[in-house]
């Protein structure tokens, strides 16, 4: 059992999870970040590492991606980053990117090092389930990590029932087949697919993201799943002057 | 993996199988074959076309009768059946392709081949019958991991749709045909066509791709595979299994052949080169790609995609784009279709290849800049992705080359072997030979290059020359050279080589020329790559350039500066006087006339 088993168990529901980019705005804030949000209440947090290709990031993202990497972030500087982490913060952490990086650290070596640092899941979009099954699972399971599958309202139930099966902490509903940063309005076809999803009764949790922008868009998605995960929105925060003071109000906005 | 199939007599039943386009027809010469007959109808043997190849098969003949049919028929190939020795067999090989046979039981000595080695062209491995074959028995396929001879081989004996799951798991690097015979059967010698055609499916499509085509999950060797996100896995799925039927129903074929030739103009023309041929001191011959309708081969896959995206029921087309002749050729069949169609296009490319923007928009098509990244052939491909990811009902994705998760590689490579098809057709008609020495081609994904390597993967001979752009030069810092500076990662869906940093940010390319400016090639040309089955080089901007106007100096042809790349690379190769040289020549060189009247300040 990771801290995200552990989340999972004892709150079933609104749970509130926040995406960051790691490296922006600057170098050197990503446990400050990290350790404001905790307080500020959310339940766990998404760290993202900086590609230079992201295809399933909208504009938001993608910014904060190429000025991350502009300010120099590597998977190496997280790393040495995160060291501080959990002297500092206690809920669940994922990291979240794209394949490459992974693969041109070592994929072992990143899952021992994740570890280590206490880190209890990862989240790689384009890591396919194939792969994942026949080289990459026992590097995560070995580490104690949960890999964390996306699900769309094209996927099919076969393919749902087999994600379900190989995950261990929660599924990431898409509320949409979109990229990052788009706007959710609530219509009856995502409706029907969150109900469709409910109605499986999975084993796993699910989380609802991409889209999820204010309270009413959290509540909605709380209705059907069990939290929502507020990524492009808070990144744009960031943007702001004196973004650290702002958090708190931040999460109230999200989750009363 | 070459069919060959073996026993045929009547004049009717030849016709349809050459129909099916089989390598290697077989017709029986000896007195003691149920199959066997007198006279062959020699009109028939005639007609079939020249890539089909006539196989006479003998046991223990005169030479002077082996001679006397070969003249009589015209036979490509000679099958020795019998107890014939190396020396006899090789007597032959001035004339014609020698094979020699064996008849395997779980006694055979593999050491008796060893004096045939060099001096027959393929060995066939058959089953061991009191009467030279023919039996419709299979032998134990087990023994032939002890053959380790360098010849290349043909499984003979008993293979039927049966045992085509077996065949699958012979993983011999000498495995070169198979010989369909009795078991395909309606009388003796009489085939019964609708099991061939099962098998050549079977064959060519799911168990037997080539040595270096893709396996079922996607793979050549450590490249490929389908690294997408979920939110693209429905689409690319459905594809992935659909593609192949559709693209083997006789009504596409038919509909994809006949825009080939009204609408695109092909076959290509292969121009014998004189004056290239002259200065360079070998055969050197131009694959007219360039002739085609809308100047370059990038046509070829985009019609078959089209015809792939109607029977698949979908109402929009996206496409990525470097220099714009993708997405012209896009932009066109679009239009001959009346499908709705957007294309993406690094801002940067907008602006060196603006003619093709044009025509793209006169075309009908929305031309949307990529402005994120290098703004440049990688960008507009992200944008096209993320396209898809909102679209993912009634959009199809015609990606331009030989990249992307599977299946596009292989699906691209597909449509456009039509290239290397139709010049082992032509270089047969025109030198008398099907091979050549040397088969070139530019990369920049790699779709003009595998169009042209493809039906030469298996004739290990023939050399596959691949030429990236070097830019600047390799290590100014400004290339795209990327076998040379890249290393193994995952790039827009496949495990490839890719340029990129050691934390494995993608690394902005550079080129002069707008189709080669792209950091990956695809998971095939990897593949090529590692096993040492091409060999990659690069050329710089000036190479290039100067490459392009001394062809349209010396032949009149104006390439384009994706081209011009390949024709550089001429320069540095030396030819023996009787090797013979085709060039793929890609592209013209219209769209890139402003970057020569620069260089070259005319
Ligand atoms: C004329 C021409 N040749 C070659 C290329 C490179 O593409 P590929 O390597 O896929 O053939 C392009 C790409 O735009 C092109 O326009």
């Amino acid at each position: 059992m990771n801290r995200l088993n552990q989340l999972f168990t004892s709150k079933k529901d609104n749970l509130l999870s926040i995406y960051f980019t790691a490296g922006y705005p600057a170098i050197n804030t990503t446990v400050d970040i990290a350790a404001a949000l905790e307080k500020a209440g959310a339940d766990f947090l998404e760290i993202g590492f900086p590609y230079s290709d992201p295809v399933a990031d909208g504009p938001t993202i993608q910014h904060s991606s190429e000025r991350a990497l502009e300010n120099g972030m590597t998977l190496n500087m997280l790393f040495e980053e995160l060291t501080e982490l959990r002297k500092r913060v206690t809920i669940p952490i994922l990291l979240m990117g794209y394949f490459n990086p992974i693969v041109q650290y070592g994929i072992e070596r990143f899952c021992k090092k994740a570890a280590e640092l206490g880190v209890d899941g990862i989240i790689v979009p384009d890591l396919p389930m194939y792969e994942y099954e026949q080289m990459y699972s026992s590097y995560f399971i070995d580490n104690n990590l949960s890999n964390i599958f996306l699900v769309t309202p094209q996927t099919s139930e076969d393919r749902i029932r087999k994600i379900d099966e190989l995950s261990n902490s929660f599924i990431y509903l898409l509320s949409s087949s979109s990229i990052t940063g788009g706007s959710l309005q609530l219509t009856n076809s995502i409706e029907d697919y969150y109900k469709r999803i409910k109605a499986m009764e999975l084993k796993n949790p699910t989380i609802i993201g991409f889209g999820i922008s204010d309270n009413n868009t959290f509540k909605q998605a709380c209705t059907y799943a069990n939290g929502a995960i507020v990524g492009s929105k808070f990144v744009k925060l960031l943007e702001e002057e004196n973004y650290m003071e702002k958090i708190p109000g931040f999460i109230k906005s999200i989750r009363p | 993996m070459k069919i060959k199939v073996c026993g045929l007599r009547d004049p009717e039943n030849i016709k349809a199988v050459a129909a099916l386009g089989p390598d290697y027809v077989g017709f029986i010469c000896y007195g003691l074959s149920p199959r066997y007959v007198a006279e062959l109808p020699g009109d028939v043997l005639k007609a079939l076309p020249a890539n089909i190849r006539k196989t006479a098969v003998f046991v223990n003949e005169s030479a002077e009768t082996i001679n006397s049919l070969i003249d009589k028929y015209a036979f490509d190939v000679i099958q020795l059946h019998g107890d014939e020795s190396a020396e006899f067999s090789n007597s032959f090989r001035n004339r014609v392709t020698v094979f020699k046979a064996f008849g395997l039981n779980d006694d055979f000595n593999f050491d008796q081949l060893t004096a045939y080695e060099n001096k027959v062209d393929y060995f066939l491995f058959d089953t061991k019958t009191a009467a030279y074959g023919g039996s419709g028995k299979t032998f134990n396929w087990d023994m032939l991991n002890n053959y380790k001879l360098a010849v290349p081989f043909f499984l003979s004996g008993g293979v039927s749709l049966d045992n085509m799951d077996e065949i699958k798991k012979i993983d011999h690097p000498q495995f070169y045909g198979v010989d369909l015979n009795s078991r395909f059967e309606t009388a003796p010698g009489v085939k019964d066509i609708s099991k061939l055609k099962q098998a050549f499916d079977i064959i060519r499509n799911k168990i037997l791709p080539m040595k270096y085509g893709v396996n079922e999950h996607g793979y050549y060797g450590d490249f490929g595979g389908a690294y997408i996100p979920e939110m693209l896995y429905p689409n690319v799925e459905e594809l992935r299994q659909q593609y192949l039927s559709i693209i083997n129903d006789a009504g596409f074929k038919a509909e994809f052949n006949d825009l080939l030739k009204n609408y695109v103009g092909r076959p290509s023309p292969l121009y014998h080169a004189k004056r290239y041929s002259e200065k360079y001191g070998a055969s050197i011959f131009f694959k007219r790609e360039d002739l085609n309708h809308t100047g370059s081969h990038k046509i070829n896959n985009a019609i078959g995609q089209i015809l792939l995206a109607k029977r698949l029921g979908k109402k929009r087309i996206i496409a990525e784009t470097g220099a714009g002749q993708h997405g012209v050729a896009t932009a066109t069949v679009c239009a001959l279709m009346g499908i709705e169609c957007v294309v993406y296009m690094g801002e940067i490319d907008m602006a060196r290849q603006a003619p093709n923007v044009s025509r793209m928009k006169m075309l009908g098509a929305t031309v949307k800049p990529a402005s994120s990244g290098s703004k440049t052939l990688k960008d507009a491909t992200n944008e096209a992705m993320r396209d898809w990811i909102a679209n993912p009902v009634d959009t199809h994705y015609i990606i331009g080359s030989v990249v992307g998760p599977y299946p596009y590689p292989d699906m691209v490579a597909r449509f456009q072997s039509v290239i290397s098809e139709e010049t082992k057709k032509q270089l047969l008609e025109q030198t008398g030979k099907e091979l050549p020495e040397y088969v070139m081609a530019c990369v920049g994904g790699g779709s003009n290059a595998m169009g042209m390597f493809y039906h030469f993967l298996d004739d290990e001979q023939v050399k596959l020359i691949a030429v990236e752009a070097a830019g600047k030069g390799v290590d100014s810092g400004h290339s795209a050279a990327t076998t040379f500076l890249g290393h193994e990662g995952v790039l827009h869906g496949s495990r490839t080589i890719l340029m990129q940093t050691p934390d494995g940010q993608v690394v902005e390319p550079y080129s002069i020329s707008a189709g080669l400016d792209y950091p990956g090639i695809g998971p095939q040309h990897a593949h090529l790559y590692k096993i040492n089955r091409a060999q990659y080089t690069s050329i710089t901007d000036d190479e290039a350039l100067q490459a392009g106007l001394l062809c349209s100096q010396m032949e009149g042809i104006i390439p384009a500066i994706e081209t011009a790349h390949a024709l550089a690379q001429l320069e540095k190769m030396t030819f023996k006087s009787d090797d013979t040289v085709v060039i793929c020549i890609s592209g013209r060189g219209d769209k890139d006339l402003d970057t020569y009247i620069k260089y070259f300040n005319f």
